[in-house]
């Protein structure tokens, strides 16, 4: 536990004195205050003329749907990118530059390794979506709504991001090269989009309904709507739990690998 | 403190140590000795517990390295080949974190880390960033940070790496500083190194522990001989001269003005060689002795096991 905490104050001070991380989190801010302020006024507009308009689909006018869901699929979007660039380094430069040695001498368990750099990018990136937050937030000032589904489904994209670095944690221990880690991370973060689509080309009901349940887009769909369903969540934590395994994994062999 | 049975290693079909057997008592600083790539830096490994063997057992402090790797790894100070330094750290800073990864406790952590810098002439660089360092700073950075949790055991591969002499030198100080306090292991093919520093030899050929005495032992493999090493003004050969002389075993010529002579160790011989030197004419401008030293024996034990019959 203490080692966790020990690696965990490392990684995350790490991340806020590198200039990768201001880098990435300014032009994450600059791209959603551009988007964010488009759909606002978009949304303003077609509220304003829903009067005149007759047949308009009424999501349109409930600002969860058409400013704040768009504001968090950018994010998502965003993230498949940022959380590779962010997490890229956190073994394979260990690797590269030999402090890996360091890490595998010392007295700590391979899983504290894995726990302290895991929880130090998710805090992270968990502060970046507090950052973001500030839109909704300021938006308050001007509208009335409701909190809850906008936070529920905040809280089903910190989860989708949550997989992302678990994956992506995975995708750099398995190399020493940043580049090739960032790459794999990317590959990783898309594909398991993809892998929920596939039960379109197949016909066989067992394997249909497997695919759908793998399919992240069908769990954060419930959360979007704002409805919080256990099957979700045993979804997520047990893909951040086998990809972490996976992590530890890794790192362990290379005490008995030649 | 370290005992060490059996313990072979491969990488796939290249053995890189087989069958390793020696102990290390409390105290001792035991030097490692080898060509490149004779299985020290694999042995060394072993031990920290950064690497399982293929087979046999190493125990530190009692503690087997694979079955309970976190107690020994308490206790060991390890100096790999490369130094494992995050160079976008400050010096002290990083050596604040090796201490909290190694379990030092909190309240101590600060003196700790207070004695590495000033043990290893540290403390007027702790506040530069490590990238910044020369090499040889480096290196001592390196050092500091298995000093740092004050263990019982330093595992230092190739402690004086790019180092200059003068820093070479203070390293040798250092590690005889540490002895007695610390057990030592160092690992190097610098000779002086061993001979400056170690009270135990352990050799190690393509895997195999060639030799494994005290400093005073290898010496008295080649007691009963003394090397002699004679310079002249002129270059006139007196190879011949020299030769002629009983109890002569060996002369090496190494220029018409140099030679070096191995001779048994007898009084009044180097007398009758330099005075034979001088009626040659040929102006005797040194003359001086020493014993066989480490350096031939490992010569003899490595290299040269199938030219030099013992």
């Amino acid at each position: 536990m203490k080692g966790t905490l020990v690696i965990f104050r490392k990684e995350f001070a790490g991340f806020f004195k590198s200039p990768l991380f201001y880098f990435l989190s300014f032009m994450m801010t600059i791209l959603l205050s551009i988007l964010f302020s488009i759909s606002l006024d978009k949304f303003a507009q077609t509220s304003s003329n829903a009067m005149l308009q007759f047949g308009t689909q009424p999501q349109l006018l409930n600002i969860h749907y058409s400013v704040f869901l768009p504001h968090l699929s950018i994010i998502n979007l965003i993230f498949i990118f940022l959380i590779p660039a962010l997490t890229m380094k956190l073994i394979s430069e260990e690797k590269k530059i030999r402090t890996f040695d360091l890490l595998l001498t010392s007295p700590i368990s391979s899983l504290a390794i894995v726990m302290g750099k895991y929880l130090a990018a998710l805090v992270t990136i968990f502060g970046l979506i507090l950052v973001s937050f500030i839109y909704p937030i300021v938006s308050r000032q001007v509208f009335e709504f409701s909190w809850a589904p906008t936070l529920v489904a905040a809280l089903g994209i910190f989860l989708v991001a949550a997989v992302y670095t678990a994956m992506n944690l995975f995708a750099s221990s398995l190399t020493e090269n940043g580049l090739i880690a960032f790459v794999l991370s990317i590959i990783f973060n898309l594909s398991i989009w993809f892998i929920g689509a596939l039960n379109e080309s197949f016909d066989e009901p067992h394997l249909k309904s497997i695919l759908e349940h793998m399919s992240l887009n069908n769990h954060l769909a419930a959360m979007i709507e704002g409805t919080i369903r256990t099957n979700g969540l045993i979804f997520f934590f047990s893909l951040i739990f086998l990809f972490c395994f996976l992590t530890e994994r890794v790192i362990e062999s290379s005490r008995w690998r030649a | 403190m370290i005992e060490v049975s059996h313990l072979s290693k491969s990488y796939g079909d290249r053995i890189a140590i087989s069958d390793l057997n020696f102990t290390i008592e409390k105290g001792e600083v035991v030097g490692f000795l080898g060509p490149n790539g004779a299985g020290k830096s694999t042995t060394m490994k072993i031990i920290t517990g950064f690497m399982a063997p293929s087979s046999g057992q190493a125990k530190v402090c009692g503690f087997d390295v694979f079955e309970n790797p976190i107690e020994v790894k308490k206790r060991i100070g390890y100096l790999p080949e490369t130094p494992p330094l995050y160079t976008d750290m400050l010096v002290q800073d990083y050596l604040k974190y090796v201490a909290e990864l190694k379990q030092v406790p909190t309240t101590k952590i600060k003196s700790f880390v207070e004695r590495a810098l000033a043990k290893t002439q540290l403390t007027s660089v702790k506040s530069r960033l490590i990238q910044n360092l020369s090499k040889g700073f480096k290196q001592r950075v390196g050092i500091a940070q298995a000093l740092v949790s004050e263990p019982e055991v330093l595992i230092l591969d190739e402690p004086t790496v790019g180092l200059d002499p003068k820093q070479v030198s203070e390293i040798r100080d250092l590690i005889k500083e540490l002895q007695g306090e610390h057990t030592i292991i160092l690992s190097t093919h610098i000779l002086p190194e061993v001979q400056a520093t170690c009270n135990k030899v352990i050799i190690i050929h393509e895997g195999k522990i060639v030799a494994q005495e005290t400093i005073e032992q290898i010496e008295k493999m080649n007691k009963g001989f003394v090397m002699l090493t004679v310079k002249t003004k002129k270059s006139n050969s007196i190879e011949a001269q020299l030769k002629s002389i009983e109890g002569v075993k060996e002369v090496e010529v190494l220029s018409l003005q140099h030679y070096r002579v191995k001779l048994v160790e007898q009084e009044d011989l180097i007398e009758k060689i330099a005075s034979e030197v001088i009626r040659s004419g040929a102006g005797l401008m040194e003359l001086s002795p020493s014993r066989a030293n480490l350096e031939d024996v490992f010569l003899k034990l490595t290299y040269g096991q199938e030219k030099v019959e013992v």
